[in-house]
């Protein structure tokens, strides 16, 4: 008896939770879904009651609990920082703030009743993946729109033209001004950056190096492993303008616009992301933030 | 309660095996196994890792942990025995030594040395290889240092006193004698400092890698771009274990032999 007490007891166990299993399953999802519909029906209620007028809500109206949030009241980001001048903290305040961020900020305080800004660091290596793996809501990382990256993840409209561009030392400002100059030589790229891809189909005489972050390949730069940084022109354009030791030489037009991304099917947020770019730049505030980190 | 001991304990045990067994089925049933073969063990991007990951990512791999054991064990032993020694400013370098690179994270450290010395003082490392395991090594040493110190100390005092009065020198006695029993002892923490080392090779990419010096976890994450799938690193992982694991059963079977040779 003793003996097959042992043996049955986790066996009946094991049938307990199977069954226990099939019914948990069916009944959290109805109850998830109507949970969701209640929502829905609450919030549009609400605007249309704040409102009175049901044509006006059409922009306010973006339905909060469609958008899929991980937080509740709150975007979640997912970015590679520090990547000035699109992602960097406010050396007072400790805020995340850049032209990415700003934005960001911008549009999350237009949907619904206004989402709070939410900034998860992490390296920029697969970060399109983030999403759909439910680290974050979204990813603003100075991320250009690549068709490779599109099969993996649903992109925003383009919200920024980034060029790649060549930075190298000052005494080699005269020599290493274009690809062709770099044959023999060593550049630096960042690892999963259309800046690698870039260099890897046109600058074929060159080594390239790749680095996880632009902060090592400014070190290696100064160090003398690398000869050139090849990479997005916003960032090395700031650096060149921080920095005496460096100068910008060549600018590579490529047509490259930067987009935010979401899960692929999470086409709610996509949408409500759309239309936070267009009001951003029909009111007028994108060209403020613009001019805030690009000076002219 | 009127439960015996043993009553209670079969109970208790009863309850552990069944919420083990439980949480496992718990597990089976929550996973999505389609869905997970897809995103971690594609078999047409597992093929396309081959050969590559081993001529290519495992050799370097091999390259940095094979310099960085070497020029840690004899580091570390010169700096253990400045540790054990009389005279008061090698014990304090060897300690400081130990302390402060036992206290600075690899990476840090892999950072410091690697840009900073070339930027402090205008030297050129001669090749990645030595960039990156110059670092490794004087890390590990610090670490192998400890445990060669407390092998050393781990031979009874007796055979120092022995050998002495044979008439040999210290140094004889050291070198003969007392090391020799110290490494008997010290082959199984070794082992795990030489495990450790193999791992920590997947730092030295901070440095910069191209296409020839991709250590395996560069390799595995290079691999997750190109395929926007986890695949390449799942793959890496396993290369990894098939170069740890048997190194550690090896260690595990000195152990024995050397535990019945004592006996």
């Amino acid at each position: 008896m003793r003996r097959i007490s042992r043996i049955a007891a986790p066996l009946l166990a094991l049938g307990l939770v199977l069954a226990a299993c099939g019914d948990d399953g069916s009944s959290s999802t109805d109850e998830t879904t109507a949970a969701a519909e209640t929502a829905t029906a609450d919030t549009t209620a609400a605007a249309e009651e704040a409102t009175g007028d049901t044509t006006a809500t059409e922009d306010a109206a973006v339905d909060v609990a469609s958008l899929g949030l991980i937080a509740d009241g709150k975007l979640t980001v997912c970015t590679d920082a520090p990547y000035p001048p699109f992602e960097f903290q406010d050396e007072t305040t400790k805020e995340w703030t850049g032209f990415d961020m700003d934005i960001v900020r911008e549009i999350a305080a237009g949907i619904g009743d206004g989402l709070e800004l939410a900034v998860t660091v992490q390296p920029f290596d697969g970060i399109w993946l983030a999403p759909k793996a439910g680290t974050c809501d979204m990813v603003a990382s100075a991320m250009t729109i690549t068709d490779e990256r599109k099969a993996n993840a649903l992109f925003t409209d383009g919200y920024f033209d980034a060029d790649q561009s060549l930075l190298v030392r000052t005494e080699d400002k005269d020599t290493l001004t274009s690809l062709e100059s770099l044959a023999g030589k060593t550049i630096a790229v960042q690892t999963g950056t259309t800046g690698e891809t870039y260099a890897q189909e046109n600058a074929k005489d060159a080594t390239l190096k790749s680095f996880d972050e632009p902060a090592a390949m400014f070190l290696a730069l100064e160090g003398k492993q690398v000869d050139a940084i090849l990479q997005d022109l916003p960032v090395n354009a700031e650096r060149a303008l921080k920095d005496d030791k460096t100068v910008l030489t060549a600018t590579f037009p490529t047509g490259e616009q930067y987009g935010f991304a979401v899960a692929q099917d999470n086409t709610a947020l996509g949408d409500a992301l759309n239309a936070g770019i267009s009001e951003l730049k029909a009111n007028g505030k994108y060209d403020e933030i613009y001019a805030k980190y690009f000076a002219k | 309660m009127s439960l015996s001991r043993r009553q209670r304990l079969r109970l208790v045990r009863g309850g552990v095996y069944t919420a083990t067994v439980a949480a496992l089925v718990l597990i089976l049933l929550a996973v999505d196994w389609g869905a997970l073969g897809g995103a971690l063990f594609k078999w047409e991007i597992v093929k396309d890792q081959f050969p590559d990951i081993l001529t290519n990512a495992l050799r370097n791999t091999v390259i940095f942990t094979i310099f960085g054991f070497i020029g840690g064990l004899s580091l570390g032993l010169l700096l253990a025995i400045m540790r054990l020694s009389s005279v008061k400013p090698y014990r304090w370098f060897a300690a400081t030594y130990i302390e402060v690179l036992r206290g600075i994270p690899l990476l840090v450290t892999l950072l410091i040395l690697g840009f900073g010395i070339p930027i402090a003082t205008g030297w050129q490392w001669p090749n990645p290889y030595v960039q990156g395991s110059v670092p490794l090594a004087l890390v590990a040493s610090a670490y192998i240092a400890e445990t060669v110190r407390a092998g050393i100390e781990a031979v009874p005092r007796g055979q120092m006193e022995a050998a002495r009065s044979l008439g040999m020198s210290y140094t004889r006695a050291m070198a003969t004698i007392i090391i020799p029993q110290a490494f008997r002892i010290i082959v199984p923490p070794l082992t795990n400092e030489f495990v450790l080392l193999i791992k920590d090779t997947s730092l030295i990419s901070v440095l910069g890698v191209t296409a020839k010096t991709l250590d395996l976890a560069r390799f595995g994450r290079n691999g997750v771009n190109d395929t926007a799938n986890a695949t390449p690193l799942v793959v890496a992982g396993l290369v990894y274990l098939a170069l740890t694991v048997p190194l550690t059963q090896l260690a595990a079977w000195m152990e024995r032999r050397s535990k019945a040779g004592r006996r």
